[in-house]
């Protein structure tokens, strides 16, 4: 499904990312894990199109579908989704005004109807209910005055209405207080299936124990060093990242 | 030496005096602008907008309309059509209003006169509507006088006129709410609100639109009585070429006056906006609560902004503070928006609404978002 | 109203510390000005003919041009024919040994360190290389040896005139253009004297630059002239000073200083003024109408003005940045203090020409007595500024209900690349604070004094350690008879 070869990427003027492979098929969720610096949220951000990172070498797709040939817009209408890890305030834009822009896009990309607006407020509510966002949260401009665990669930929420088939969560874990973590987790584990597949970015384990991955990857300067299943996690809570090093 | 186009414009003023409502009184404006010297190009108030331009456009034909209607009670009364006393009221009040150092160019108003019309809103039970439209498109005036505790909402649509002058007396304890909405025109416009509001007054003017190849707009808002609550808002979407010049002026004139000033402009291809917004503390003034902020986008690469928010400040007990921006639409909201599949055109109108819903406050009339392009 | 602030307005008699007078022969020119004037100084100078040319041609445009109106400012029409345009200490000086001991003691009462062995022998005091223009004229200039060594040229620009003319000629009106302004015209046509100073390349100047300026005759006019070229890589930090006896009648200060700052230089320049301000009832007072502009001409260079204004009856300044090189960057702090009659008209211009081009603009106005203080600023984004960015943060303040605070921004933005943001605020002293001075004891004179302070600090952080302490206690004499 996620298809990532021998990717290399600038920051700037900086490289970062020097060789992904990664391959992840449908009903997988993968952890991405590594020191900070290491690359994880530059990857994340590559996949999703950001401006601001230079491709130098390799390939990402999607499906078949070129995914470095594409707006962002259209990388999100295949069915990539990003929960960012600062995610954005926009003032003046209410979040029911934002998610239905966002559905109605997908919808007409995908040659699917568009909801009408008594639909829509159904399925919105449902999910902001479902994440402990009060009834006000949709009046709200996007983000704006949110705290940090609304702003993460807010995330979480917008990947739930928008079904994408890859979901990226960069960094979804932190800045949550306990509870929150543990109602994010409920939303992605309820995403979760067997046509999606989830990429965990994360530094600490913590999530894994929320969210339990089929594969857990290290990233260490800009290369995948190890890989292996939940139990590499525990192991990397155990002893670091230090002992790890980037493969010649 | 010859005479520059502000001369030769005032001297042909001075020439031609129309003889619409020939009662009036147009002696104290003949000897004003006789002795006015009216906007140079490059001159402080005209800087960025070549009044030339406005003397040298070619006067529009004469239609003959007079759109203003109003609810029974309130007395919307042509010039034309004023009796013996309704003249006595205009001459007591045309001009009253009018800072004429300031704004010299008001001065060929009543000698060029094409229509005029006095409303007269009384107090009444409850808040009256008011329309005023079309008056023609020449020079026009309009004289609004709201009692004291009077309440109303004047909706202003000028179709383009070469000049409107509106004076508003809003009256002790009375409600105005004056909305204005401007289209897009192609003519070389110019309008002038002047405003004096009483003790304990609230005026709130909105306006909100387009521009055309040169509109000026100047409103001057003179907060004459103690307590009065002022408040302009004005939002615009600048097409291809269009420029707009907006010059505020806020008078603190009276103690314990609150005013508010928000002004959002979308600037694009080849556009101009001017916008000027000052506020002013007389010594008096005492107990002055004042802000503006004032923020331009440039949504291309040869749009342009310019921006002059003033303080002028004469008392001490006194809150004032102003903010201006002028910038691009932030890349990581529009990265936020097209990373959730909306497209960059999408993306970008939404977030230029946003950003002008900033100026329309929560009561915007339908009108004005459908003016911006902000149908949802 | 009670309190404090309601006991404004019983101001005590100013303590203008350096209002005394020289007793000293000078040499002075008869009031007037026209060719003959111009011919005299640049004679008195032994100018090469190119720079009487470029004099005479600047006084043919001084005369075609007009006073400028602009500013908010009031003051009777100045007669340009009632002024002397030259005074000069009629022994003039060949060393150190041989100035004037008279003179000599001036300096020391204004406690500029003009003695290099007083200045060697204290260890604890940092090395500052002073010029010292007294009137017209350049009296002494300190520590040229060291600074020779290092290759940093510092001396009168008359004797740049004659050291090293290429540079001058290269340089002279090249940042502000003799018809730049009316006042800018009168002292192209009319300077006497001023400090020179060339860096050179990739050259940390060893210490801090210094003039002292100082109006002594009656009836004259002081028109220095200040050129500071900063080469590739270089380093530089200059300071400036000024005083006046106190006079009944209105001297004029019309000086032009120039900066050029080429690939990766940096200047800066701290300035504080405390030009005589005239007596509570607005007698007398210099007028301050002076003209200072950088020029950002390399990549990454660098610009910054530093004020404290506190003297002058009027001032009229506008120290500005053209931001031409790519990267480059300008600043502007200023904090301008006026009391009694005192009106000040300042500001700054940053003109963003090249891309990635950065300016920092922070003004702290305090106005009181009867005073007006105004600050005046353009920021302009050309087309070709993408990536640049301005931030402007202005502040006043208000001690008393009879002075005037003003803001008069201009913002003009060409390209959509370009961020402009700008910030301004005005309020009084607040009661609160001064009530929490006087319940912890503090007399109000002082709580004020604090305040002022607090709120000029972000300004004086800019400069200089021992400028700084002089200029919080100018601050301090400034506003004495400003709280009750």
């Amino acid at each position: 499904m996620l298809r990532i070869e021998n990717l290399h990427a600038n920051a700037g003027d900086e490289p970062i990312l020097r060789g992904v492979n990664l391959v992840v098929r449908p009903g997988e969720v993968h952890a991405l894990m590594g020191p900070n610096g290491s690359g994880k949220s530059t990857l994340a951000n590559v996949i999703a199109g950001r401006p601001g990172y230079d491709v130098t070498a390799g390939s990402v797709s999607l499906d078949g579908v070129d995914l470095l040939a594409l707006p962002p817009e259209e990388r999100a209408q295949q069915g990539v989704f990003m929960a960012f890890q600062y995610p954005i305030e926009i003032p003046g834009v209410s979040n029911m005004e934002f998610l239905k822009a966002a559905l109605d896009s997908r919808n007409a990309a995908q040659g699917r109807p568009e909801l009408s607006a008594v639909q829509f407020l159904k399925l919105a509510r449902a999910a902001a209910e479902r994440l402990g966002l009060g009834p006000e949260f949709g009046k709200r401009g996007v983000n704006e005055g949110f705290s940090g665990g609304e702003k993460k669930r807010n995330e979480i929420l917008q990947m739930l209405l928008l079904e994408p088939r890859l979901a990226l969560l960069d960094e979804t874990d932190s800045g949550l207080d306990i509870d929150s973590l543990g109602t994010v987790a409920a939303g992605v584990n309820a995403f979760a299936g067997e046509d999606n597949a989830i990429v965990l970015v994360t530094h600490y384990a913590r999530l894994l124990e929320h969210i339990v991955p089929d594969h857990v990857h290290v990233l260490v300067a800009g290369r995948i060093a190890r890989s292996g299943d939940k139990s590499f996690a525990l192991e990397i809570e155990a002893k670091g990242y230090g002992w790890l090093t980037a493969p010649a | 030496m010859n005479a520059s186009t502000a001369q030769a414009f005032r001297d042909s003023a001075l020439r031609h005096a129309t003889r619409y409502a020939p009662w009036l009184d147009r002696r104290p404006s003949r000897d004003a602008l006789a002795d006015a010297t009216l906007p140079e190009p490059r001159c402080e108030a005209w800087r960025h907008t070549n009044p030339n331009r406005w003397y040298g456009a070619e006067r529009p034909a004469r239609r003959q309309r007079l759109d203003a209607r109003g609810p029974p009670n309130i007395r919307v009364i042509p010039f034309e059509e004023a009796d013996a006393e309704d003249r006595h009221r205009i001459g007591q009040h045309l001009n009253a209003t009018l800072d004429r150092a300031r704004y010299p160019l008001a001065n060929v108003n009543d000698l060029l006169l094409d229509q005029g019309v006095l409303i007269r809103v009384p107090r009444a039970a409850a808040p009256a509507e008011l329309l005023l439209g079309d008056l023609g498109g020449g020079y026009e005036r309009a004289l609004v006088l709201v009692e004291p505790g009077a309440e109303c909402v004047l909706t202003e649509r000028p179709a383009a006129p070469r000049q409107r002058v509106v004076e508003l007396v809003v009256g002790a304890g009375a409600t105005l709410r004056h909305i204005r909405l401007q289209p897009s025109s192609d003519a070389v416009e110019h309008h002038l609100v002047s405003a004096q509001v009483g003790a304990g007054a609230t005026y709130r003017v909105a306006q909100h639109g387009c521009g055309s190849p040169l509109r000026r707009c100047d409103l001057h808002i003179a907060a004459s009585g103690a307590g009065a609550e002022i408040a302009v808002r004005t939002a615009y979407r600048l097409g291809e070429r269009q420029h707009l010049d907006t010059h505020i002026a806020v008078d603190h004139a009276a103690p314990n006056v609150v005013s508010r000033q928000v002004a959002r402009g979308a600037v694009g291809a080849a556009a101009r906006a001017v916008f000027d917004g000052r506020i002013h503390i007389a010594p008096k003034a005492q107990g002055a609560d004042a802000t503006l902020t004032a923020k331009h986008l440039l949504l291309a690469p040869d749009a342009a902004a310019y921006a002059k928010p003033e303080l002028e400040i004469y008392a001490n007990d006194v809150q004032c503070a102003h903010g201006a921006t002028v910038g691009d639409l932030d890349a990581n909201a529009l990265f936020y928006c097209r990373s959730r599949g909306m497209d960059e055109a999408a993306a970008r109108q939404l977030l230029v609404m946003a950003f002008l819903a900033e100026a329309l406050g929560d009561a915007a009339p339908e009108a004005a978002q459908a003016l911006l392009g902000m149908q949802r | 109203m009670s309190g404090p602030n309601a006991a404004v307005g019983e101001r005590l008699a100013q303590d203008y510390a350096a209002g005394f007078v020289t007793d000293i022969e000078s040499e002075t020119l008869p009031p007037g000005l026209n060719e003959a004037t111009v011919r005299f100084i640049s004679g008195k100078k032994s100018e090469p003919a190119w720079l009487l040319a470029w004099r005479l041609q600047a006084l043919a445009r001084w005369r075609k041009m007009t006073a400028p109106q602009w500013a908010h400012v009031t003051f009777p029409p100045i007669d340009f024919d009632a002024i002397s345009y030259y005074s000069a200490p009629k022994q003039g000086p060949k060393s150190l040994d041989e100035v004037d001991p008279e003179l000599l003691r001036t300096y020391e009462k204004l406690g500029i360190p003009l003695h290099e062995r007083a200045a060697l022998a204290g260890v604890e005091t940092p090395q500052v290389a002073v010029d010292a223009v007294f009137d017209s004229v350049s009296v002494v200039t300190t520590f040229k040896e060291k600074l020779r060594e290092a290759g940093v040229i510092f001396c009168p620009i008359a004797e740049a005139v004659r050291e090293c003319p290429e540079l001058v000629q290269k340089y002279l009106g090249s940042v502000v253009p003799q018809s730049d302004n009316f006042y800018a015209a009168l002292n192209s046509a009319t300077f006497s004297d001023g400090s020179f100073v060339y860096v050179p390349k990739h050259t940390r100047c060893p210490m801090e630059l210094s003039t002292y300026f100082r109006i002594n005759a009656a009836n004259t006019g002081q028109f220095e002239r200040t050129l500071i070229i900063a080469d590739e890589g270089s380093y530089v930090s200059y300071l400036e000073g000024c005083t006046a006896p106190m006079r009944d009648e209105n001297q004029l200060h019309a000086a032009v200083v120039e900066l050029v700052a080429l690939d990766d230089a940096e200047i800066k320049y701290s300035t504080v003024q405390n030009w005589y301000p005239g007596d509570e009832q607005g007698r007398g007072g210099i007028y301050n109408f002076v003209t200072k502009r950088g020029a950002c001409l390399g990549a990454r260079s660098k610009i910054s003005w530093t004020q404290v204004e506190t003297g002058s009856a009027i001032t009229w300044k506008y120290p500005s940045v053209v931001l031409r090189g790519d990267g480059s960057v300008g600043e502007f702090h200023s904090v301008a203090l006026t009391n009694n009659r005192q009106q000040a008209d300042t500001g700054t211009k940053m003109l963003h020409i090249g891309r990635d081009t950065k300016s920092t603009i922070v003004s702290k106005g305090i106005s009181a007595g009867r005073s007006q203080n105004a600050y005046r600023g353009r920021v302009l984004m050309n087309p070709g500024a993408s990536g640049a960015r301005n931030y402007t943060q202005c502040d006043s303040l208000l001690i008393g209900d009879e002075c005037g605070a003003h803001t008069f921004p201009h913002i003009e933005s060409r390209t959509p690349e370009a961020i402009v943001e700008h910030e301004a605020s005005t309020s009084k002293v607040s009661d609160e604070h001064l009530f929490l001075c006087a319940q912890r004891g503090i007399d109000a004179e002082k709580a004020v004094s604090m305040i002022v302070n607090g709120f000029c600090k972000e300004v004086f952080r800019e400069l200089p350690m021992e400028f700084a302490v002089e200029a919080g206690k100018l601050l301090e004499v400034s506003l004495e008879g400003a709280v009750g």
